[in-house]
């Protein structure tokens, strides 16, 4: 009787999902790759990328303040070219490059993926861990640089016209909406270069190629464009843009799409990074 | 033969001469990179522009293909400086894709597996092991850009007629010095960044990230700060401005940059020369057959 009642329990149990557990091993590896993201020798070169646009801004605010706050309409136009210009497409791309390239691709240099697969952890568990943690460094790093240009930009732009443009105008809207912005490339950057780091032995080839691709954004015609994440984050752009003469000119994508699509694609790619790494065998010797 | 006979006996053989033993390197290096067939067929696919520039060249000067093709002369692009200038930039970013593929390799294999010293115990110093590394892009940079470009001048200057060659004589000077400036900032570059990161993908990323972002950061700074500096912390846009020199042109490649971007061209070559300087420092505080760590 006993017997039959453990074999049913066991039976149930193996039916239900052990989410409690991977939830443990997934801020289990959280709390190690934090560690290591954060901390490692790689990181500086991440803190010098992030802190580029605080100091450019900060030298700005010192050097031409009283011009910022004279013609600050023109001034929000001129942030807005930095953060897409600067931020986004160069700082948020290879920072998030960098990050996440080297979650799987790091430990295959360093020698020491072995102990994370031979260490009872669902693949698929240590995917969603390494992910997050990537996400959690590119975020605090990136929105943290992004916050603090605004900082120094707002400086600039003198104490009146500072709490006008803040509270009186569209300022704290334009701010949350650059930060929303920087997270949501961190997000999609993120997937995008976890999966390459772990379908390409030199990753550097397709992460050419992505740049590439997303700098030509605005030549391609509007079906191609979707396919690219700076078109979903252009579309949320507050001040919007113009991308020069030669561009295709596509509708942005209005937030409701951009938003969840982005979101889809990131879980999208993910569900592709699990996959993978269930056929990943580990070849040292090639590095 | 007896084991006591065994004495030590220089050899006897033919020696390499002096000068040319550095391109044993390459010679070596070639055989490995030609292995993978992706790249061999990149290496071919950057053929095809100087292929195009003959076939637009040769238009100018057959009449009876133009009439097929149902074309004026007019119609045609002018075969001038700019011409071949946007001919060296086309090869010259390619020459920067494929240092950016075999570049950061070069030197961080023999660090990373202490392999330095097989090299430096023989008849070798370490400006001919580094040369030789270099030697490695160089040629193959060389072999994509002015070697098909002054045979573009040389095909145009034949069609053209006598007088072209002595009156565009600036033009073929400008092909082989801007090549070369170009092959002797890759190079340095890739080598420096081969010998002090030993990651492939890091290296490769640093040389890749060097250029896309100076070029970011240099454009913000001329724009914030109404200043040419810019100009030359970005790499891509310190090259235009030698090349527009060297050339004898002004903002060539239409990039609207204001009249305070455009740095004056002695400033350009002396970032040139400063950036050369600072990448034979860190080589030579790198390359040594052993590193003391205290």
């Amino acid at each position: 009787m006993s017997s039959s009642a453990d074999a049913q329990f066991v039976e149930h149990a193996s039916d239900k999902l052990p989410w409690s557990l991977w939830m443990r091993q997934i801020a289990a590896i959280l709390r190690l790759e934090v560690k290591k993201n954060f901390l490692g020798r790689r990181a500086i070169l991440i803190y010098l990328l992030a802190l580029a646009p605080v100091l450019l801004m900060a030298a700005m605010a010192a050097t031409a303040g009283g011009e910022i706050s004279r013609h600050s309409g023109l001034a929000i136009i001129i942030f807005a070219n930095i953060f897409e210009g600067f931020i986004l497409r160069t700082v948020v791309f290879f920072g998030c490059a960098w990050i996440f390239m080297n979650l799987f691709r790091g430990e295959v240099v360093d020698k020491s993926l072995h102990y994370y697969f031979l260490a009872p952890v669902r693949r698929e568990v240590l995917v969603t861990g390494k992910y997050l943690s990537g996400l959690l460094t590119s975020i605090f790093l990136f929105a943290g640089s992004t916050v603090g240009a605004l900082f120094f930009f707002y400086l600039a732009l003198g104490q009146s016209a500072n709490s006008n443009y803040t509270f009186n105008g569209l300022g704290l809207g334009h701010s949350v909406s650059y930060i929303s912005i920087t997270v949501l490339a961190c997000v999609g950057y993120g997937a995008v270069f976890l999966v390459v780091g772990l379908f390409f032995r030199n990753p550097m080839i397709p992460a050419i190629i992505i740049y590439g691709w997303e700098f030509i954004n605005f030549l391609l015609p509007p079906v191609l464009k979707k396919i690219s994440i700076i078109h979903y984050l252009r579309s949320l752009s507050p001040v919007p843009i113009p991308e020069g003469p030669y561009a295709l000119i596509a509708e942005p994508t209005p937030a409701w799409l951009s938003v969840p699509g982005l979101l889809i694609l990131t879980s999208l790619v993910i569900v592709i990074a699990s996959l993978q790494i269930r056929r990943m065998e580990i070849k040292y010797g090639g590095e | 033969m007896a084991v006591y006979e065994h004495t030590y006996k220089p050899y006897a053989g033919k020696l390499t001469p002096e000068w040319s033993r550095f391109l044993i390197i390459p010679r070596h290096a070639y055989k490995d990179i030609f292995r993978s067939k992706l790249f061999t067929g990149f290496f071919a696919l950057c053929f095809v522009g100087p292929l195009i520039f003959a076939i637009m060249i040769y238009l100018h000067h057959n009449i009876n293909a133009l009439l097929m093709l149902e074309l004026r002369v007019r119609d045609l692009v002018p075969i001038n400086a700019e011409f071949f200038q946007i001919f060296i930039s086309i090869q010259g970013g390619l020459g920067f894709l494929l240092t950016v593929i075999i570049g950061p390799t070069l030197i961080s294999r023999d660090l990373a597996n202490n392999g330095l010293p097989l090299y430096l115990c023989r008849p070798f110093s370490r400006a001919e092991y580094v040369i030789g590394k270099m030697s490695v892009l160089m040629i193959l940079i060389s072999s994509i850009t002015w070697v098909p470009g002054l045979l573009l001048f040389l095909f145009q200057s034949y069609l053209e007629g006598a007088g072209w060659f002595g009156n565009n004589l600036r033009i073929a000077v400008a092909i082989f010095l801007l090549s070369w400036v170009w092959i002797i900032i890759l190079a340095l570059l890739s080598v420096t960044i081969s010998a002090w990161v030993k990651w492939r993908m890091a290296a490769s990323a640093a040389l890749f990230g060097l250029f896309m972002i100076t070029n970011a950061m240099g454009i913000i700074i001329n724009e914030l700060f109404r200043t040419w500096i810019g100009s030359i912390i970005s790499l891509s846009i310190l090259m235009q401005t030698i090349s527009d020199g060297l050339f004898g042109l002004r903002d060539s490649f239409d990039m609207d940059l204001n009249e305070y971007m455009i740095a004056p061209v002695w400033s350009a070559w002396m970032a040139f020369g400063l950036i050369c300087a600072l990448c034979l420092f860190l080589l030579t505080r790198k390359v040594r057959a052993y590193e003391v760590v205290r």
